[in-house]
């Protein structure tokens, strides 16, 4: 998940961007409005988190742009005005939820979470598609109540490709959302996990949850909510 | 200053009244009084004149009689001295005051001489008031007669008129003069007053837009007012101006203020969080708690009362009445994304052309506040219902909740107290719409909601100029 902070307090940021990079995101931090509009247009995103107070552009601004532009990424709204006007306007504008400072990180981290999920139409912080479920706020994984042990690459990676369930993802979108930007894209690396994942889920081959889509990318293939295959 | 103590000349309009009243009056007394004089002076001189006129006649047919004595014959005077209380009267007197002669208009009344006669070859004019006769001027004049046979002898030829004819005209003039200058004083007083209403009616406009920009109506004063009064309004429009802009500025220098406590104490706790996951020994994990307590405490100081200075509580001038419908609505837009996960059914029920008097940015942070605690505290459903009237603005937010323990509705709405501190959970949001409807002397009160959670009734009354910094009267709250 590759998330875009956009805050001009430069410890706050750093020390943002770390705790967030420690919770499994990607994070690219843009110090003020311009350079967040930069990185708003040009890297594919999840995720913005925006403090309103920002130089150059203004938060609001930066927010208004991204909407104008067709963007659908949430939007994360960091501010130190707590006046319900500038919440509102915020909100109006495009934002999809606010924190105010100085925010608890884990509410921080559980508002970045709910807002993912709901953008990849999850409205439930467990994503349950067929046997498999997984909680985004304990990380535990079950098939068909069985417990999975993941690495935390793994788990970021099933967590993506089921909060997208049914989209199809292809190799630079998921290594995009799972690296930080230096990492080299057409490594064969995702290809060595999705393997791995898919041997932990579906051991027997009975589920194949992971379908494969010849040069376009990956889809988790499993129909969301558990009625239906149940 | 009489000004100073008498209440109606705190009136423009009574003051002008009042100064050409008396003007007038004292203007026309001595007129009234200069005239009057002049016309009686000449009245007088000229019944003067006719007593001389008619003196002289009766010499004129003075003739001797058969005891060689001087009389005057009845036959040939004039007629008015013939008929009886005619108002002439004549008399001729010898040398020792007898009459030889008197007119029968006289009818036996005796002629009033007065106090003495006139000297030989004088004449005397004098106002007697006689007890057998109404008031009259006579006119005396003594002569001496030269007989034919050359013997002459003193005589008093005496005339006397009534005064009446006068004195009827003379008051009759007065009459008329008072009448005229009463009718020209009371016609001058209608014109100045509406003259007064011509020159007062741009100050009364002034007068009322004034009145309608403290009462949140207008923003300005707009329209053309008479060079005079163009400086005023160009005052008091630049007062308006500045009165908005130093909020504006105000309000700027608060959120500078907010940012710049707040960030620090951002950066603080997100170096905390990252040391205490680095940390894991028990000690400096305990301090590291501790920090985080603190600072929590402080970011609800900081927060609290910067909001709580941001609030306008009053009218300032030039501000519009603010519709409460899109306020509302916005909100819900906004509230129903934050809340998604839940799934809120929130209704709104504004009746049309309901306002607030006042800050727009009260007004949201009023109904931000409790809107945000009823999708917060409610389990799906939340029910705002608004209207205005009667300059009342009344707004009921409910949801289907939990509601609120009685005591802390007391707490929380019991005057005094930090309820930032009184109730977790509602309150920072609950204290600063209290602190707002204190400010614009309004009511709060929290009630048990149809839907079976909270229900929280706020009402703002127009009547506020001085309610400013006011009380909450006490609750009507059934806990």
């Amino acid at each position: 998940m590759r998330l875009l902070l956009v805050e001009d307090d430069q410890t706050l940021s750093r020390s943002l961007a770390a705790q967030l990079q420690r919770a499994g995101y990607q994070v690219d931090c843009a110090a003020d409005g311009r350079e967040g509009l930069y990185f708003a247009r040009e890297y594919s995103i999840d995720l913005a988190i925006i403090d309103l107070g920002l130089p150059g552009l203004s938060g609001v601004e930066l927010i208004k742009t991204i909407r104008a532009e067709g963007k659908s990424y949430p939007i994360l709204v960091l501010t130190a005005r707590d006046r319900w006007q500038d919440k509102v306007e915020a909100l109006k504008l495009g934002a999809d939820d606010y924190v105010v400072k100085p925010v608890h990180v884990e509410e921080l981290l559980a508002r970045v979470d709910a807002l993912l999920r709901r953008a990849g139409g999850w409205a439930q912080s467990e994503l349950v598609c067929g046997p498999v479920r997984l909680d985004t706020r304990t990380q535990i994984v079950t098939v068909d109540g069985r417990k999975l042990d993941l690495t935390s690459f793994e788990y970021r990676l099933l967590e993506y490709l089921m909060l997208h369930a049914g989209e199809v993802l292809s190799k630079a979108q998921i290594s995009e959302a799972l690296y930080n930007e230096d990492f080299e894209r057409d490594s064969n690396v995702i290809e060595v996990f999705i393997g791995r994942l898919r041997r932990k889920l579906d051991p027997n081959g009975e589920y194949k949850p992971i379908e494969t889509l010849r040069g376009r990318g990956y889809r988790f293939a499993l129909p969301r909510g558990s009625a239906a295959n149940a | 200053m009489p000004a100073r103590r008498l209440p109606a000349f705190r009136s423009l309009r009574a003051r002008v009244i009042v100064w050409v009243s008396v003007t007038l009056t004292v203007l026309f007394a001595i007129t009234i009084v200069g005239l009057d004089l002049a016309f009686r002076r000449s009245t007088d001189e000229a019944q003067r004149q006719l007593l001389e006129v008619q003196l002289f006649g009766l010499i004129a047919l003075a003739e001797t009689d058969e005891a060689d004595e001087l009389t005057l014959p009845n036959d040939e005077i004039d007629a008015q001295f013939q008929v009886p209380g005619s108002g002439l009267y004549g008399v001729l007197l010898d040398a020792d005051g007898r009459p030889v002669w008197q007119s029968r208009s006289l009818l036996g009344a005796s002629f009033p001489v007065g106090e003495s006669l006139p000297g030989p070859g004088e004449q005397r004019y004098s106002r007697v008031d006689p007890p057998d006769l109404p008031p009259v001027e006579t006119f005396m004049m003594a002569v001496t007669w030269e007989f034919a046979d050359g013997h002459a002898a003193p005589y008093t030829f005496g005339i006397a008129s009534s005064l009446e004819p006068l004195m009827t005209r003379q008051a009759a003039f007065r009459r008329n003069l008072i009448g005229w200058f009463a009718g020209i004083t009371i016609a001058m007083l209608a014109l100045i007053g509406s003259l007064l209403g011509w020159v007062l009616r741009p100050l009364r406009r002034l007068e009322r837009q004034v009145r309608e920009v403290d009462a949140g109506e207008r923003v300005a004063l707009t329209g053309e007012f008479p060079s005079e009064l163009e400086p005023l309004a160009a005052s008091l429009n630049a007062l308006i101006d500045t009165e908005r802009r130093r909020l504006v500025r105000y309000r700027n220098t608060l959120d500078d203020l907010a940012h710049s406590l707040k960030t620090p104490l951002a950066v603080m706790r997100t170096l905390l969080s990252e040391l205490a996951a680095k940390e894991a020994d028990a000690p400096s994990a305990t301090a590291l708690d501790a920090l985080n307590r603190e600072i929590d405490r402080m970011e609800q100081r900081v927060s609290y009362q910067l909001r709580r200075a941001r609030v306008s509580g009053a009218t300032g001038l030039g501000v519009e009445p603010v519709q409460v419908a899109p306020v509302l609505e916005d909100l819900r837009l906004g509230l129903d994304k934050v809340y998604r996960d839940k799934g809120v059914a929130c209704e709104l029920a504004v009746a049309p052309g309901t306002v607030f008097q006042g800050d727009p940015g009260d007004l949201t942070e009023v109904l931000g506040n409790l809107v945000d605690n009823a999708y917060k505290y409610c389990r799906h459903r939340v029910r705002v219902t608004a209207s205005s009237g009667g300059g009342k603005l009344s707004i009921v937010v409910a949801d289907d909740g939990r509601g609120i323990e009685p005591d802390d509705v007391t707490k929380l709405l019991e005057r005094g107290t930090r309820a930032d501190e009184s109730v977790p959970g509602h309150g920072i949001g609950l204290a600063v719409v209290r602190d707002i409807v204190e400010l614009y002397g309004g009511t709060l009160a929290i009630e048990r909601s149809v839907l079976g959670g909270a229900a929280v009734l706020v009402e703002f009354t127009r009547a506020r100029a001085a309610g400013q910094g006011g009380a909450v009267p006490p609750p009507s709250s059934r806990a």
